[in-house]
């Protein structure tokens, strides 16, 4: 399972990565019994890597995410950013969450969203200036002045995500955003990501239970299952890029993928 | 506001319906339909009117009433935000005093008239003290339902973005729980003016709820109702100008009521 981490990225500064999971356990406590959610979870995240992480549900996986963004705190184990521990949400670590109509604020219009994360840091040009470049990012430029419950579903998400985006995280940290997408939405979200990725360098965690989602999206899948989550399998995706939502949709390697990611999670999921 | 939306948001149906009743009462009292003494035309109500403007009584009065209305609304809509934000944050604070909330709150504000008459005799200040505590309530137990209705997600974006306790109140929660708020202060401010009225009616002789109780007294039943009519008058300007100033303040208030 270790060797795929622990080769050195020669192209990198360092050999520290963006983020580092090292044996990660979460608790809940229930009723005054624990309940253990994921236990052991390795893995790390290179600056600039896209991690997809699938499994079936009930295997931790927003709960993993919750942990790597200083939501929950594990109950042994460590989430490293650029080397240091953390202890609560990190600085240049931002959430996407999957409910955007819950995690958007519905009295502010988008540009105010988009404005949320920056607005107490940054002076008034620069964050006119940087609202204007993420809208314009994820093709929202004519929308600054909507609130959000006037935008559909994908304009939402897009909503949320530029919010993310206006802080210049160096992790984005997205659990299931694509869920409630129709599949036309869902294919352009997608595209979109790779581009922001593409342009700004930001690494990205991105919760999927669509496992043809996760190898698409993915630099490298995370694997979890069971319960309490573990990690079945890391693998990882050597795709050509730049992704092609009908060319590398269609690559023998992309199956084969899909088939191993099929195998990894097993026939309890569909 | 322009003129056009102005009277694209005038209810044209409904104020037909309430010329159609001014009308049909008028009608009523002329033909002898409606025969009671005391009971005034539409008409002889706006001739009382204009007679107690022209005397220069009017405008005193509702001077008096609106003063005490403001004072007392605010008063007691800045102590429930207060306390609603308390409670609503603190499930150990709801917990001590919800109970008592749950005794004090079926009182009505008028029983507390004598004990404002016996401490501060026919004064402002005994207004106050009919006017405050019912006002209280609603202000306050709508902050509290806010605060407490926040969602979850919304906590969860807070930290995320790193946000301090002081931002997450004011950027987060305040905003989250305003709609409710201003509920809250939209049934304090109409209840404010009752109890103002009923106060100057029982407590303290000035103001438009003397007016309609020396008017009573003196057999002038045309100069009675229209005081009544001023007070009515008075709160629907006072409820136009709340939410006003709720859109003023908080931009999407509507859409976020799902209201008009």
């Amino acid at each position: 399972m270790g060797s795929a981490e622990e080769r050195s990225d020669p192209g990198e500064k360092a050999v520290s990565p963006a983020f580092e999971c090292r044996l990660v356990t979460v608790e809940f406590l229930h009723k005054f019994s624990r309940k253990r959610i994921i236990e052991d979870v390795s893995f790390l995240v290179r600056s600039g890597e896209f991690v997809t992480i699938v499994g079936p549900s009930g295997s931790g996986k927003t709960t993993l995410l919750r942990a790597m963004g200083g939501l929950t705190p594990p109950a042994s184990g460590s989430v490293l950013v650029h080397g240091r521990e953390l202890n609560g949400p990190p600085d240049d670590v931002v959430i996407v969450f999957q409910d955007y109509s819950n995690a958007l604020l519905q009295w502010r219009t988008v540009a105010a969203n988009v404005a949320f994360g920056i607005e107490r840091t940054l002076d008034r040009k620069e964050i006119e200036q940087r609202v204007r470049d993420t809208l314009a990012l994820v093709g929202l430029e004519k929308n600054a002045e909507d609130y959000p419950w006037q935008l559909s579903g994908g304009m939402q998400q897009r909503v949320q995500i530029a919010r993310a985006l206006a802080l210049r995280p160096a992790v984005m940290l997205m659990d299931e955003p694509f869920a409630a997408l129709d599949a036309m939405t869902k294919a352009s979200m997608q595209d979109e990501l790779l581009r922001v990725r593409d342009r700004t360098g930001t690494s990205f965690v991105f919760i999927t239970h669509d496992i043809e989602e996760a190898v698409y999206l993915g630099d490298r899948i995370v694997v979890l299952k069971g319960s309490p989550g573990r990690i079945e399998q890391i693998l990882d995706i050597a795709l050509p890029a730049p992704r092609d939502q009908l060319s590398t949709r269609q690559l023998p390697k992309f199956l084969e993928y899909r088939y191993a990611v099929h195998q990894a999670i097993g026939r309890e999921h569909g | 506001m322009d003129k056009g939306r102005l009277i694209a948001r005038i209810n044209w149906p409904g104020a037909a319906v309430l010329v159609f009743v001014g009308l049909a009462w008028e009608a009523a009292v002329r033909s002898g339909l409606l025969e009671y003494e005391y009971l005034p035309a539409p008409s002889a109500i706006a001739l009382g009117l204009s007679e107690l403007a022209g005397e220069g009584i009017l405008a005193p009065d509702i001077t008096h009433t609106l003063i005490s209305v403001v004072i007392g609304w605010t008063a007691a809509t800045v102590l429930g935000i207060s306390l609603g934000f308390l409670l609503g944050l603190s499930a150990t604070a709801r917990r001590y005093s919800l109970a008592s909330i749950e005794v004090l709150r079926p009182m009505p504000g008028v029983a507390f008239a004598p004990v404002g008459l016996l401490l501060f005799g026919f004064s402002l200040k005994t207004e106050m003290v009919v006017t405050i505590l019912p006002v209280l309530w609603p202000v306050l137990v709508n902050t509290m339902a806010g605060v407490i209705g926040v969602h979850q997600r919304l906590y969860d974006v807070g930290r995320t973005f790193r946000l301090g306790r002081r931002d997450t109140i004011l950027r987060i929660i305040l905003p989250a729980a305003m709609p409710l708020i201003i509920v809250g202060a939209r049934i304090g401010l109409g209840l404010a003016l009752i109890l103002a009225v009923v106060a100057e009616m029982v407590g303290n002789p000035e103001g438009l709820g003397y007016g309609i109780v020396r008017e009573q007294q003196a057999l002038r039943p045309d100069l009675m109702f229209a005081y009544i009519v001023t007070v009515g008058f008075i709160g629907i300007v006072l409820n136009a100008g709340m939410l006003a100033l709720a859109e003023a303040l908080f931009p999407s208030f509507r859409q976020l009521q799902g209201g008009r």
